[in-house]
């Protein structure tokens, strides 16, 4: 299965002029990846089904846009992804805060990491930065990242006003801007 | 005044997914037009990337995949897009039953209607124009049926001021030196519509709207009293 970085560009190249083999071969390099993002923020099936179906759509029709210098072609779909799905979740509906769950979704990162990811360099150094932050904190930008919160949620369940919430994040974001580029 | 941080924040929380939905659909459709931030944004989706590694990986099901292939076979589907456009106007109207939404978060999906009406049709016939304090606030946006040429300017974050009322403009060379008053809008911050079937498409697509605070009853003058927010109208592609 074509899974380095190289072999993928490949790929979205020859998607780029409209080959359905190379799509279906990145299709089933990357599925799994874009649906567990998809999935984790959408939380249900139906919903992440359609936003995977239209994150491929827009792999298909942007893939000519695809710049291999700027950014990994694993990222550059997992982004198209992420952003529907946070579409999606921020129009389904009006938050019901009992509906939140609670706040133990941040899984083991270390275990997830060593079964299927490389531990990259980039990660290491947003880690480090992110463990800078104080806990709670860091736990709200990771919630929102990857669990698609919303700050009313993220209020809900680290009891605090939404506005509070949209102001720590701020400060966070800020550190970790700096953070990252020192 | 801008700042970078206030670009940079945006775009941050943009990335993260916490604006609430008015804001998300604005932002959506400043990067289009402003480089700055859709440059902002880029950068935090590289920053926060390496994140994506705490997702588990799950297969999606098997019969994802040809659903996929079989809208590449139609592709009017999607290019046309009328099914998300429907299901959009449907949600505009759901939430608005429900009560839920403050007259802006319904009006922004209205506006990611329009701005997706522009991205897939090859003439499209929408356009919208975004209001703002300095580059960050969005205060107003409009937008504009060029078919019907019906204008419509919802508030976003406009606050009424006592005794004083909002009055729009339009500004072009074709119209002459001065903006001409294109009338007052609503009091109470519903949406305010115009039919503008005296102007010509083409010129209502190169004119620069303009939003000023007058005396109650608009304008003495004839002219802005006050210093105008400007928009332009944001072109159908980009």
């Amino acid at each position: 299965m074509p899974t380095t970085p190289d072999q993928l560009n490949d790929l979205i190249r020859r998607v780029a002029a409209a080959d359905r083999v190379a799509f279906s071969g990145l299709y089933s390099a990357t599925s799994a990846k874009l649906y567990g993002i998809v999935l984790r923020i959408v939380k249900r099936r139906d919903l992440a089904d359609e936003v995977l179906q239209e994150t491929y759509i827009r792999i298909w029709n942007n893939a000519r846009s695809f710049d291999p210098t700027r950014a990994a072609a694993i990222t550059w779909m997992a982004t198209i992804a992420r952003n529907r799905a946070v579409d999606e979740v921020r129009k389904v509906r009006p938050v019901a805060l009992d509906d939140v769950g609670g706040v133990d979704e941040i899984e083991d990162p270390a275990m997830l990491i060593s079964e299927q990811m490389e531990l990259t360099a980039d990660y290491v150094r947003l880690q480090s930065c992110l463990d800078a932050l104080e806990p709670q904190r860091r736990d709200i930008v990771k919630l929102a990242y990857l669990e698609g919160r919303s700050r009313e949620e993220l209020g809900q369940l680290f009891g605090h006003p939404a506005a509070t919430i949209k102001t720590w994040l701020h400060r966070s974001l800020k550190q970790l801007r700096t953070c990252l580029t020192t | 005044m801008t700042t970078d941080n206030d670009i940079d924040a945006t775009a941050g929380e943009y990335v993260l997914g916490t604006l609430d939905p008015a804001e998300r659909a604005v932002v959506a459709a400043r990067r289009l037009r402003e480089p700055a931030l859709d440059a902002a944004i880029r950068d935090w989706e590289l920053r926060l990337a390496p994140l994506d590694a705490e997702t588990r990986e799950i297969a999606p099901p098997v019969g994802l995949w040809t659903r996929i292939e079989r809208r590449l076979d139609t592709p009017t589907d999607d290019r046309a897009a009328p099914v998300e456009i429907g299901q959009l106007k449907r949600q505009v109207q759901r939430w608005r039953r429900a009560a839920f939404a403050a007259s802006a978060i319904a009006a922004a999906l209205v506006l990611a209607i329009g701005v997706r009406e522009q991205v897939y049709r090859a003439q499209p016939t929408n356009f919208v124009g975004v209001f703002q304090h300095g580059d960050v606030q969005p205060v107003f946006y409009l937008t504009i049926d060029l078919k019907t040429r019906e204008l419509t300017l919802r508030p976003v974050s406009a606050e009424r001021q006592p005794g004083k009322t909002y009055q729009l403009w339009i500004a072009s060379n074709e119209i002459g030196p001065a903006p001409q008053s294109l009338g007052l809008v609503n009091d109470d911050l519903a949406p305010t519509r115009k039919s503008l079937t005296e102007f010509d498409p083409a010129l209502l697509q190169r004119a620069t709207f303009g939003v000023s605070l007058e005396p109650e009853g608009g304008s003495p003058t004839g002219r802005p009293t006050s210093p105008a927010l400007h928009a332009k109208l944001l072109p159908a592609t980009n």
